[in-house]
This record gives C-alpha cells, structure tokens and sequence, in this order.
C-alpha cells in the first residue's frame, strides 16, 4: 500500500512550536556552557555572544586550574561522596523499603507516614542543625559530614517500598524461609537481585543529587581543598573579574561524568519507573 | 516419614475474626490427606500455619510427636508448593531446585545428584538450564514439585497447585501427584477447593467450613455418607439434591414423607424422627429416578442438559417451589420440557438431615 501522507493540521504545528521553543529554552545553557568553555573572557562578553566552539578552552583549563589549585581533587572528593551515598543508600532504601513492604511490625504505617513527611521539608530546615550536630561530634569540613547523613532517604526508601510490594510475591519469600535461608538471606539472594532495575533508577537519581549538591558542602566544607566541584567553581565568582571561561570549562567538566552515567542507565532508569513487575 | 497431631489449632488475625476455630484431625504416615472447602474458608490458612509461615495462636502442631508451634519452617521438614509455583526468577531450574541443599551447606556433588534425581522423576532433565520465564505453566508446576522433591521433606504441603492449568492438564498431573504419592510413599497434605480433586487423590478428605472441619474420612465413605448437609453438598457433582419434607407418619421400620403440598412417599428405614417434624431429604442427581406420571413425588420437566453419555434433568416438584436435579444414563431420552414426571428417590441413597443440617443415622 503506498503511504498516505498525512496532512499535519495547523494546530499540530503550533504544538510542534512550543515543545521546540521548551527544548531549546532547556538545551540552551548546556550548548553555551559547552560553547563558553571554549573561549576566552573578552569573546565570550562580546556582542553577540559566540555561538560555535572557539579555541581557548586549554587556556582556560589552565586558567582553572591556577585559580583552584585543588580542582583535581575537589572533583575527586565529589566523586567520592556522590559514589559513597549512592552505594549506601541502594543498600539501606532497599532493605528499608524490603522491611515495609514485607514485614508487618507495629506502627508500621505510622512509621512510614513520618519518614514520608520528612520528604515535604525544604533542605535548608536541615542547614543549621546539620551544622551544630557535626560541630558537636567534630566532623566538619570532613566528607564522612556529607556522607552519613546522606546514607538513607526518604524518596528511596519510598521508591523501593513501592518496587518491592509490587515485583516480588509473597510467596517467592515464603518459598525462600521454607527453604531454609536466612530473613537477610532472603534480601540478598533473592530479593535484590530481582530490584535491579529500580537499584538502577535510584542509584542514577541520587548520584545525580550528590553530584550537585551544593547547600550541604557549603555548610560543612571550610577549605578550598575540601570543596566539592560546585562549591569551587561558585568560589570562582568571590573576588575581581569573574573568569566566565574558566568556570564554564570547569562546569563542562563536571557535568561529563552525569551525561555519561546517564546515556549509560537511561534505559534502566525508564524501565526502573515504568514497570513494576518482574513477571516469573 | 511423619505422622501430624493437630490439637485444638486457631487462628485469629490480628484485628481479623477468627479464622481457625479449634482444628483437631491426626495426620498418619504416608498418609494422602486432602483438606477441602469453599473459597475462604481457612484451608490455606491452616495450611501455612502447618508450614510455619503463619503464628498458631491457640493449641498445639505436633509433628513426628513433637510440639513445633515455635520451630522454623525451614526446621519442620517440610516442603511447600504454591499455587503461584513461587519459582525464584533469577534462577535456573537447576538452581532452583538445589537452592534449599545448597543452603544447608551440601556439598555441589550432592546437590546435583538430588536434583538430576528428582528432575529425573518428573522428567524435567531437559529443562534444568533454563529460567522459569522460558517454561510453561505444567513445566513451571513440574519445577514447583521437583524443588519440594529434592529437599526428601517428611510432609509435602500442597496449596491448590493445579488450580492455574488448564483442564487437561490438571487431570494429567493429577494422576501423575497420585503415582508420586505411591512412589515417594510421603506424608503429604493437599489443599484444594476443587471437589473432583479431593474424591481422587484423596487416602482421606477433611471438608472445611468457615473455619472448622466438618468431617473426616475416606472419600467414599464421606461421599455416602455425609455427616451433615454441608458435606453432602460439597461434595459430588452435580450436588446433591435437598428437598424441604415433613414427617406425616412414623412406623417400626419406615417413615412417612410430604414433600410440597401434594406428593407423599415412603422411606423404608427406621428413623428417629417425630410425625409432623420438618427434615430435609438429600438425595443426589443419580439416586433419583424417573417414573411415570402419579408414580412417586409429582414433578414437571423444566430444563434437559444432554451431556452425551448422560442427561441431566432439570424438574420442578409439584406444589413445592424447588427445583431439583436428576441425572439418568443414556444420552437419549423421551422426555420434553413442561412434561409431568413421577420421582422415586432410591431408598438406599437418601439422607435425612434435621433443621440444624446434622444427618439423623439410620437406625438398624
Ligand atoms: N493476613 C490476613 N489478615 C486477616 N485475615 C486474613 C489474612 N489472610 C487470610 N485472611 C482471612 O482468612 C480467611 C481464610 O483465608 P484462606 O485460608 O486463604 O482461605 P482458603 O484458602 O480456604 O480459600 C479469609 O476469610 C481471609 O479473608
Ligand atoms: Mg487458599
């Protein structure tokens, strides 16, 4: 049969428009960051600004580098927490979310309902307790201050609660006691290795969380071989002229890593959304 | 091998009414013990609570002798196949079979004899590299059995296992659970809500309602003779027939019955039961035969369900507003709806039950 082209009504058209104004509202920052890396500062606040790749962006590697000495290491340091919570929190969300979806304990519900209520508080009611509590046990400007308290979270503990009632029966637990494993057995062998797609969603969201958090290190963090890769470059715009090169550069560096991960998991992470059932 | 004591089991849930009333049946070795019921009426709860996998909240489990209220399930042994067959996804047939000797910390040698064996029994041999979401529905029940096999448990506990194949299929490994059965030699307890399955597998058959046995015994045995009118009519199919009667006459060796306000009858058995009581009469569809018209109890032809080697008839009694059933041999009949019949039940295959469903005995 030969295709029937199908005339796209005008109405189609306007909304072809907007979805294409919103993607390059979003895109438009990744591009000029990309952009702005490499070009040095005079270019870059010319008018109009440079819409293609320049050739300043080793320039302004250096540049980076001169200004934050330690950003080898405060990407390193970001990493390093953003791995840690996210392995420790794959690990503590899922046995949490196990243990509500599984077990029936008393105030289970009531337990559930204060962790979730947790979730409805803005970040910055954490800042200064956080502050005070780590001064008290001498944590401060250490990662362990960013790394325990990020450990657990709600939304995890939520998301994995929800996977695990839906994509493991009873039974396969019941059949997993009768035959003789141990309750943590149960979680281990059975249990994780069948949450693997939520793992995958949960892991690339809270990397992504970690990776950009910028209010906690601010707090916790005094000096600059301590900081994490946001909080140095925001430290780029302290004093003089800001060296917009230097920071876009820094910021491209900084976000290959996430779009790596991402083009990696995406698939993951929208199956991990999507379906709830692992059908046996 | 095992023997199972039940003394006095129940079940309240918490927040819930209570589910077990006071369970008291003994289970002996080698025996195949089918427990059957309507839907929810806790044969399943019984069942896991036998398993471990629910608390007993009142009386005691005795297995081999011992009281195992408090023992783990893994320690009972025990072995259970769920009607979901609970196969664990991720691993395969092999896997899953050998995972509880695995556990205990056999040696792989041995675990491979174990499973190879049993595989070999349920001819799955060919299957044990693949997962369970590359199997079919029998395949998958195979698998179930197999991985109960392997463990050489001392009850199998079975929870409706067949009930999602489809009908050839659950006949096929219905008979195929039976030569298990005589070939393993095991205790094993079935569940099921499916009566043809309770009459066929069954050593003994305990029939459930709402949370207590109504009676014990070997399928025959409650088939002819029910203890009350619940088991008359849960078990046999089509059910049994209830026609509402009242005494007119009692005698030294038969009684009077009325059935409707027209059609009388005589029962040759000593009964004890007063002249003008209210009974019910049981008698099922293929005890109740057919005559001509002003023979026995007057009835009319309602409906004709031709089943081939039988047919059923659907009659409605004269002055009685009751339909009952009738099931005669031969696939032909002359018979037409609307028609007026006689309908004799046979003397030897009626039960009397009083108002409180109790079967009144026969007196000898
Ligand atoms: N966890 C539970 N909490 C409360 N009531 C339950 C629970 N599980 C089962 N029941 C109730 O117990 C009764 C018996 O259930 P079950 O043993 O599954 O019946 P059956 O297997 O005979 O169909 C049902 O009325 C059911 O609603
Ligand atoms: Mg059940």
């Amino acid at each position: 049969m030969a295709a029937v082209r199908k005339r796209v009504s005008p109405s189609r058209w306007l909304a072809y428009g907007i979805v294409a104004l919103g993607g390059v509202i979003m895109l438009a920052p990744f591009w000029f960051m990309f952009v702005f890396a490499t070009h040095t500062n005079t270019e870059i606040l010319s008018v109009p600004p440079p819409l293609w790749f320049g050739s300043a962006f080793l320039d302004n590697v250096r540049l980076l580098i001169e200004k934050l000495p330690f950003f080898w290491r405060n990407l390193g340091l970001s990493f390093f927490i953003a791995f840690s919570v996210t392995v420790l929190n794959l690990f503590f969300c899922s046995l949490a979310g196990y243990a509500f979806a599984m077990y029936h304990f008393k105030f289970r519900e009531s337990l559930f309902a204060v962790i979730m209520a947790t979730m409805m508080l803005p970040a910055f009611i954490f800042m200064i307790p956080t502050v005070l509590i780590m001064s008290a046990i001498g944590w401060m400007n250490e990662a362990k201050a960013l790394i325990v308290p990020g450990a657990c979270g709600a939304f995890g503990i939520f998301m994995m609660r929800q996977f695990i009632g839906t994509a493991i029966p009873k039974e396969l637990v019941e059949a997993a006691r009768i035959d003789g494993c141990s309750e943590f057995g149960i979680f281990w062998r059975i249990v994780l290795p069948l949450v693997t797609p939520a793992l995958g969603s949960l892991g690339l969201i809270t990397f992504i969380g970690a990776w950009n958090n910028f209010a906690g290190p601010l707090v916790i963090m005094r000096d600059m071989d301590m900081f994490t890769v946001p909080l140095a470059l925001r430290a780029l715009q302290g004093t003089g002229q800001v060296p917009w090169g230097a920071i876009s550069a820094g910021s491209a560096i900084a976000v290959l890593p996430l779009m790596v991960l991402f083009v990696i998991a995406s698939r993951r992470l929208i199956e991990g959304l999507t379906s709830g059932a692992v059908k046996g | 091998m095992a023997t199972l004591h039940l003394r006095n089991i129940e079940k309240t849930y918490e927040s819930g009414p209570q589910v077990i009333k006071g369970i008291n049946l003994d289970v002996a070795d080698g025996e195949f013990m089918v427990f059957v019921g309507p839907s929810g009426c806790g044969k399943s709860t019984l069942l896991r609570m036998i398993a471990g996998l629910e608390d007993i909240t009142g009386g005691d489990l005795l297995i081999d002798g011992k009281r195992a209220n408090d023992v783990q399930p893994s320690e009972r042994g025990i072995a259970m196949v769920f009607q979901s067959y609970a196969l664990y996804p991720h691993m395969s047939v092999g896997e899953n079979m050998g995972f509880a000797l695995k556990l205990a910390g056999k040696p792989k040698a041995e675990v491979d004899v174990a499973v190879g064996r049993a595989a070999e029994i349920l001819q799955i041999t060919h299957l044990l590299d693949r997962k369970p979401k590359a199997l079919s529905g029998g395949q998958r029940q195979r698998v179930a059995i197999g991985r109960a096999i392997v463990r050489k448990p001392k009850v199998f506990l079975f929870d409706e296992p067949l009930s999602n194949l489809d009908a050839a299929l659950r006949v096929q490994m219905r008979i195929e659970l039976s030569k298990l059965h005589e070939e393993l030699g095991t205790t094993m307890i079935y569940v099921t809500h499916d009566q043809v399955e309770a009459m066929t597998l069954g050593t003994r058959i305990a029939v459930f309602n709402h949370g207590v046995i109504e009676q014990v015994g070997r399928p025959l045995d409650l088939y002819q003779e029910p203890a009350n009118q619940f088991v008359g009519g849960f078990l046999g199919s089509p059910k049994m027939n209830f026609i509402q009667c009242a005494v007119t006459e009692r005698r030294a060796d038969s009684i009077a019955l009325k059935v409707g306000c027209a059609s009388g009858f005589e029962l040759p058995r000593s009964v004890a039961a007063d002249a003008g009581s209210a009974l019910t009469l049981g008698v099922r569809p293929e005890h109740l035969e057919l005559t001509r018209a002003g023979d026995g109890i007057a009835a009319r032809v309602d409906l004709l369900e031709h089943l081939g080697d039988s047919t059923i008839v659907y009659a409605a009694i004269d002055g009685a507003d009751q339909i009952v059933t009738i099931k005669t041999q031969g696939g032909r009949t002359a018979l037409r709806a609307g028609e007026a019949i006689g309908l004799r039940p046979q003397a030897g295959a009626c039960h009397l039950f009083r108002p409180d469903g109790r079967a009144i005995a026969a007196q000898a």
